[in-house]
């Protein structure tokens, strides 16, 4: 095996696997480290708009990203979404939310290194995983001068062969050969994303689990009855 | 089970709906809440409190979890007061609620430590074959080797070592100090012992059995108020503070009662409600002038103006315009105010001069026991001349007419003691009164009524009584003439006048003026309940005792003292030790052997520390014209040398001998017996040959050796002078920006042109937190903290006895002081028995106040044996000379039983004398006996802690009523009035150390203290001397307006004076680049803190986070803006004595010219080096140095008569002066370096030499 084939083959399972089991051990064990480790009452200056920049921008790509990949091609051509008018979604979409998410992340990751009481508070993985994202985005604005290369040429080739090699990993079929001609830039963005999914359960991360989405349609009393209703 | 499958349930989550849909009921998991019921779950709970000089004195739940402490809260089982008083609870602050931090904090000193250096010399003389005192004598036989370790003091380099090897170095110590210098040159200094006080005794049992001696405490922290024993013959006694609710007239001054009086402080909110008027007095909007209907904000160091012109107030309007006749029974009966004064003739007029006594008339009035001793009033009803009961003649030598029923003594027959003879005087005599207000004139010339009396020499004399010549002293017109008098309050020309005051305070005329006649006009409608709320902010100037008396004055002319509801409420700390009387003998070792060694703190460092050698203040210049000035032309040294010969304060080391030498040497010599021995010292003295050691006390034969300090912090925050301390004492870095010289002036004490270093061989510091004296020391021990250990704890805020209990055992490798001073006491017999054996040893007592000594000297006239060239007499004009045997081997033995001198000679207290052998015999069955064979064997065991409670308490009048019987039975005696009905119902009780683990316990009325327990009154200070006519322990038996010894007169201040700060002139010397920059010249406040000091210290985590992070110092923001400094900057204060860092807090509550650094802020957390000395940037008492008073150096007369905290000089430090500069951030060195060879060596700040 080539490390090629493990990194798009094998890895892939690893960091999911250690997403998944790490995440789940974590909120059983240690549940009073699961939380986002907030530092806005140590200093709020501009987090209003870095950290609604970064979230916005984070949220819109993983969505982007989880919509573009995991769809299955026949979907897109059944709803009439032609490869190229997907090719150029992804390419605007991405430019600017990636662009909002940079903004905010580059504001936040100024803040958590030179802010003197923030950089005091935080643990090295806090600076490491901002950072890691922080590459990971940046490598991710990296690809799209590469994919509008691609549009111009009129050839969602890449496109294809990536969100068919994440169905790949999806379907428990890996096929790292999808990615043999594609951009070097696409695969190291590729690594770096899949670690992020290795390193979840370890960082403040695992806050993404929790996001409260609850609130939304929560009635306005809830009471936690000490009767069994078994 | 788990998490995560406990909420895999997105389909069944809601369970019942309520409310149309607006609520749910759900069963989700409640897991969660265990961590918070964790969280206060506990094993158990026991009781403790915090020996830490807090007042508060609270009673705690000690919560202990998993075998460690988890948390503390309140206790809240106290005994209720009565029906119309609120009670004590809730008692307990936020600080007190911190301590556990302390148990487990990176502070916490864990196992036994030595200074690394001395530990390698230390074992490499024991592998060269010597046993342990051998080597320790070769290295301090060898000077380099001293230094080796004696110059890296202060700068770290602990290691570790085992109990054994610490104690036998210490051991080895002792005996090679006690061999070769004399055991007078072991000290030991802990503080307040009703604090934990079998930890205290631990230490001072092991000193006083090997002749060592401690420290005083109270006179050294300077919250000994000398005017308390010079107007009452009482050390201290105040009211509790359930007291104050009995008032309804109050001023507070100098007591910060919210912040250091937390648990107690709702007393005085309560009483507000009730209607009392509250006045504060403070130079800053401090947290207690909230509290006040009238805030004085007063200059700093005038209190005593004020409180005059508030007595010239209530006198005028009081005794001279109206005469109040609760005010005239009240001054009659119990103050000196009616004692007859003799005038003695200075140039056209005259001065006032001693109290008449019996034996001036003819036949001695009858009196044939003490007449020198006995005062004189002047009777209304027989028109002549008596000396009534309760003078301090009728306290020795007879019985039964020691009170102050108003009778003649010669017939027991009714007397109205005269006030003021001036309806019915022959004459006017101008009388000139001491003053000392700048600018204004020395002595003040008043007319005062007086009369013609024929003395037993035949010579006519003129007399006035107290009242008429106070009358004068305070400026009133009586219509006799002359000049000083004020025509009216506005007339600011005349002291006291309100008018005059005000220029003096900056206090508005107007308020003083209302305030002393509402005072005044309370005190007369509710017979007394005016009170004066005071305490160490004003107790701390050179002339507290005068600021004091001021206060005394204005409460004794209202009839407040002894009142409930009324009187003087001073507090400071925790000084009230209430079984004394049984603590004493086990303290002091006193059931093996008496005499102790005690010394008085302030002279010993004074002298010791070599701040003598700086003084700035010349005793001249505080003398009085109107006095006889026989030592014009001596230092304040050369009075405390004079004092020491004299026999009126103790000096340790007694004399540049070892004692036991002396002993050695006259039985040589062929003397047999005690006074044999004291002859042959008398004899050596006259010849010169020997002398008191203060005299040459920079000689190395008069060096301290061995240093103890354990329960304190005496390097890191009572250190008056502390970088006097580390240059000389300890010889360490140090930051002393000047070279003394002044001392080279003395008359009495020897002058060496280069200064001693490094005095100490030892120092050992025994404590649970690695404070700034133990980072100075050479040995640091680990001792318990208070829930680690079972102790006592009282207070004056409230009656109860507490316990400290052991609610984990101690930490890591340390005991309880006690088990540390057995064990050292154990090595220490076994070295003894080799090197020491049994001798006998010489211990020289000045005149002891409560004994029959205080009758020493009549009239105040000093004899000064060595200035008249004639032979000393022990106990008369020189010291009390005690023959002490000493077994020193068998000293482990006698430490763990309680010896058999209480049988032989039972107990005493102020004078009074019992028999324990009953509780002798108790203890044998309560505590057991000592099982191991020898000395001690088959008496009552002390080897454990709880067994020196129970003995403390067993012997105790305030915890056995069958002692408090005994004792009581004692006094009647002695006053001839039964007093038995004050304990009657209590005759049973017999308190025991797991009662008071039971709940909190009051205790019982004893004739140790002035106030009763009762059903129906509070505790009160001089409650059973006004209404049970037991007298003062003064001359007269009364108050004292008037002082009349020698030296008081000498120094101007036989009547209350005012007096200002002095100036130090520290200020005037600081470095250039100082000068050259903005700077302010300020006053040192050093007030207590908010967030440390007194129930915790300043450097736990908590506090610290609450402010600001280490040290501080409150400005004022105009003082600030004037020379750019903003909050939080930091600034140096430096003057001649040192320099101190710290940041500054701008706050426009400190008023201009003064800068407030808390106290006990010292040099462990946050402290860089200061700009000026590049030493590490101080502490608190960097910047100050004590001065020595010496009218507070009196002895053997009355109640002016040394005893242990008693009187004696007081460590007054507060009229300091500094320079404050900023210093830029980037100036700031936090002197993080490895310690080169050049850096060790310049222990001084670069320019200063070796004087």
């Amino acid at each position: 095996m080539n490390l090629h084939n493990f990194l798009y083959g094998v890895y892939p399972y690893i960091a999911l696997s250690v997403f998944l089991l790490g995440s789940i051990l974590r909120f059983d064990r240690e549940q009073y480290t699961w939380k986002s480790d907030s530092s806005q009452l140590l200093s709020k200056g501009n987090l209003r708009v870095s950290s609604n920049l970064f979230h916005i921008g984070v949220l819109a790509i993983f969505g982007g990203h989880a919509v573009g990949l995991l769809t299955p091609h026949g979907w897109f051509t059944a709803l009439g979404v032609s490869d190229m008018a997907h090719q150029m979604v992804a390419i605007w979409a991405g430019t600017i939310f990636g662009l909002l998410a940079l903004t905010g992340g580059a504001m936040l990751w100024l803040r958590r290194m030179f802010n003197a009481r923030v950089s005091a508070v935080s643990r090295r993985t806090d600076k490491f995983i901002l950072s890691w994202l922080l590459l990971t985005l940046i490598l991710g604005l990296s690809t799209i001068p590469v994919s509008i290369g691609h549009a111009n040429e009129g050839n969602p080739g890449v496109m294809i062969a990536l969100a068919e090699w994440v169905q790949s990993i999806v379907y428990l079929h890996p096929n790292p050969a999808l990615l043999a001609e594609v951009d070097t830039i696409f695969k190291v963005h590729l690594f770096f994303g899949m670690t992020v999914f290795l390193v979840f359960p370890f960082t403040r991360m695992v806050h993404v689990w929790s996001a409260p989405f609850g609130y939304l349609g929560r009635p306005y009393q809830i009471v936690r009855s000490k009767r069994s209703f078994r | 089970m788990s998490h995560f499958l406990d909420r895999l349930k997105f389909f069944d989550k809601v369970k019942e709906t309520f409310s149309n849909g607006h609520g749910i009921v759900t069963n989700e998991d409640r897991q969660w809440e265990d961590a918070y019921r964790h969280r206060w779950q506990h094993d158990k709970v026991v009781r403790s409190t915090h020996g830490v000089n807090c007042t508060g004195g609270c009673s705690w739940k000690i919560f202990v979890k998993n075998g460690l402490v988890s948390f503390e809260m309140q206790q809240t089982d106290y005994p209720r007061t009565r029906d119309d008083l609120p009670d004590h609870e809730p008692r307990g602050c936020q600080r007190g609620a911190s301590f556990s931090w302390y148990l487990y904090s990176p502070h916490r000193i864990k196992h036994p430590m030595i200074r690394g250096r001395l530990l390698d010399l230390y074992r490499a003389e024991r592998k060269s074959g010597k046993d342990p005192v051998e080597a320790w004598a070769a290295i301090q036989a060898d000077e380099k080797k001293r230094k080796q370790y004696t110059a890296v003091r202060g700068l770290g380099g602990f290691v570790r070592t085992s109990w054994e090897e610490v104690t036998e170095i210490i051991a080895a110590a002792n005996v090679h100090t006690i061999n070769k210098w004399g055991p007078d040159r072991i000290y030991g200094f802990s503080p307040i012992p009703a604090m934990s006080m079998i930890s205290y005794a631990a230490g001072s049992r092991y000193l006083s059995m090997i002749g060592g001696a401690c420290g005083s405490f109270y006179d050294w922290y300077c919250d000994l108020p000398a005017a308390s024993p010079q107007t009452w013959g009482e050390q201290t006694d105040v009211p509790e503070s359930a007291d104050w609710y009995n008032s309804t007239y109050i001023i507070i001054t100098g007591a910060n009662l919210p912040m250091t009086r937390t648990p107690d402080a709702h007393f005085a909110s309560e009483v507000r409600y009730k209607g009392a008027k509250i006045v504060a007095m403070a130079p800053d909007y401090a947290e207690f002038c909230k509290f006040s209907d009238l805030w004085m904000p007063i200059r700093q160091g005038t209190d005593s103006a004020a409180f005059l012109a508030m007595g010239h107030v209530a006198l005028k309007e009081y005794y001279i315009d109206r005469q109040d006749p609760y005010f005239q029974e009240y001054a009659r009966k119990y103050t000196d105010l009616p004692m007859q004064v003799m005038l003695r003739q200075h140039g056209d007029a005259w001065v006032s001069d001693r109290f008449l006594r019996a034996s001036d008339f003819d036949g001695a009035l009858g009196e044939t026991n003490n007449p020198d001793w006995k005062t004189i009033v002047y009777d209304e009803a027989s028109r002549s001349f008596v000396a009534p009961n309760g003078s301090i003649g009728f306290r020795w030598g007879e019985d039964g007419k020691w009170n102050l029923l108003p009778k003649n003594a010669a017939t027991q027959a009714e007397i109205v003691a005269e006030l003021s003879c001036i309806g019915d005087h022959a004459e006017v005599a101008s009388v000139g009164f001491p003053h000392f207000n700048q600018d204004e004139d020395e002595l003040l010339f008043r007319n005062v009524p007086v009369r013609k009396v024929k003395l037993a020499s035949g010579e006519e004399a003129l007399v006035a009584s107290v009242f008429d010549l106070q009358v004068a002293q305070y400026g009133i017109d009586r219509g006799l003439g002359g000049g000083n008098v004020a025509q009216s309050y506005a007339d600011a020309d005349v002291a006291y006048t309100p008018a005059w005051a005000e220029k003096v305070t900056g206090v508005k005329a107007a308020d003083i003026e209302r305030t002393g006649r509402e005072f005044a006009y309370n005190a007369s409608k509710t017979k007394g309940k005016s009170m004066v709320i005071m305490g160490a902010a004003i107790n701390h100037w050179y002339h507290n005792d005068l600021a004091y008396r001021s206060i005394m004055n204005l409460l004794h002319m209202c009839g407040c003292v002894g009142q409930t509801g009324g009187g003087w409420a001073h507090y400071v700390g925790q000084e009230k030790l209430r079984p004394q009387a049984g603590w004493a003998p086990i303290a002091f070792g006193l059931d093996w052997q008496r005499p102790p060694r005690h010394m008085n703190s302030t002279s010993y460092w004074y002298f010791h520390t070599d701040q003598w050698r700086y003084e700035t203040v010349k005793a001249d210049d505080l003398l009085s014209p109107a006095g006889k000035g026989k030592y014009k032309g001596y230092s304040l040294a050369d009075y405390n040398v004079a004092a020491t010969r004299m026999g009126w304060l103790p000096s340790m080391p007694h004399w540049n001998a070892n004692p036991l030498n002396l002993v050695a040497e006259a039985e040589k010599a062929g003397a047999t017996d005690e006074a044999g021995i004291a002859q042959h010292v008398v004899d050596k003295l006259q010849n010169g040959e020997l002398d008191v050691s203060f005299a040459d006390v920079d000689n190395p034969v008069n060096w301290p050796r061995n240093l103890i300090v354990w329960r304190a912090n005496l390097i890191g925050t009572s250190a008056k002078g502390h970088e006097y301390f580390l240059k000389h004492l300890l010889g360490a870095q140090n930051g002393v920006l000047q070279e003394g010289g002044a001392g080279r002036d003395n008359q009495e004490v020897k002058w060496h042109e280069n200064a001693p270093t490094a005095k100490l061989d030892l120092m050992v510091d025994i404590n649970f937190r690695l404070n700034s004296t133990g980072a100075y020391s050479d040995i640091i021990l680990p001792t318990a903290t208070w829930y680690e250990k079972n102790d006592l704890n009282t207070t004056d805020m409230h009656p109860f006895i507490h316990p400290l209990s052991e609610a984990v055992s101690p930490g890591w490798e340390s005991k309880s002081d006690w088990q540390i001073f057995k064990s050292i006491a154990k090595a220490f017999s076994t070295l003894a028995e080799k090197h020491l054996g049994t001798k006998k040893d010489l211990v020289a007592l000045p005149m002891q106040h409560d004994s029959a000594a205080e009758l020493a000297q009549p009239f105040g006239y000093v004899t000064d044996w060595k200035k008249e060239g004639i032979a000393p007499v022990p106990g008369k004009t020189m010291p009390i000379l005690k023959v002490v045997e000493r077994d020193y081997a068998n000293t482990y033995k006698k430490f763990i039983a309680l010896g058999p001198l209480m049988t032989k000679l039972g107990n005493n207290i102020k004078g009074i004398d019992w028999n324990t052998e009953q509780e002798y015999e108790e203890l044998k069955k309560c505590n057991y006996t000592v099982k191991e064979p020898g000395i001690s064997f088959g008496m009552p065991s002390l080897e454990e802690d709880i067994g020196v409670c129970d003995a403390v308490m067993r012997m105790a009048p305030e915890t056995n009523g069958e002692v408090a019987h005994k004792s009581w039975s004692a006094l009647s005696k002695k006053t001839g009035i039964d007093h038995h009905h004050l304990y009657a119902g209590r005759h049973e009780d017999k308190i025991t150390f797991k009662d008071i683990q039971a709940q909190p316990r009051k205790i019982i009325t004893a004739p140790t203290w002035s106030g009763i327990e009762s059903e129906t009154v509070s505790y009160t200070a001089g409650y059973t001397n006004i209404h049970e006519h037991i007298p003062f322990r003064t001359l007269t038996g009364r108050a004292h307006f008037y002082q009349d010894h020698e030296w008081m007169l000498d120094f101007g201040e036989g009547f209350c004076a005012y007096r200002g700060p002095l100036d130090m002139k520290a200020q005037n010397t600081v470095p250039a680049a100082v000068r050259a920059k903005p700077h302010l010249v300020l006053s040192w406040i050093t007030p207590h803190s908010k967030w440390g000091i007194h129930s915790s210290y300043q450097d736990t985590l908590r506090m610290l986070t609450l402010f600001r992070g280490g040290p501080y110092v409150w400005l004022s923001e105009t003082d600030a803006q004037s020379i750019g400094i903003q909050d939080n900057d930091w600034v140096e204060a430096v003057n001649a004595n040192g320099a101190t860092m710290a940041r500054a807090v701008v706050s426009q509550r400190v008023p201009r010219g003064m800068a407030m650094m808390y106290h006990a802020q010292e040099k462990n957390v946050n402290v860089p080096g200061s700009v000026s000395t590049n030493k590490r940037g101080g502490i608190l008492n960097s910047v100050t140095r004590v001065i020595v008073k010496p009218t507070n150096m009196i002895g053997g007369y009355a109640q002016l008569s040394y005893s242990f905290n008693y009187y004696g000089t007081v460590g007054c430090q507060r009229d300091e002066q500094v320079v404050l500069h900023k210093v830029e951030d980037q100036d700031i060195d936090w002197l993080e370096r490895e310690l080169t060879p050049e850096r060790e060596a310049q222990l001084n700040p670069v320019g200063v030499g070796s004087r």
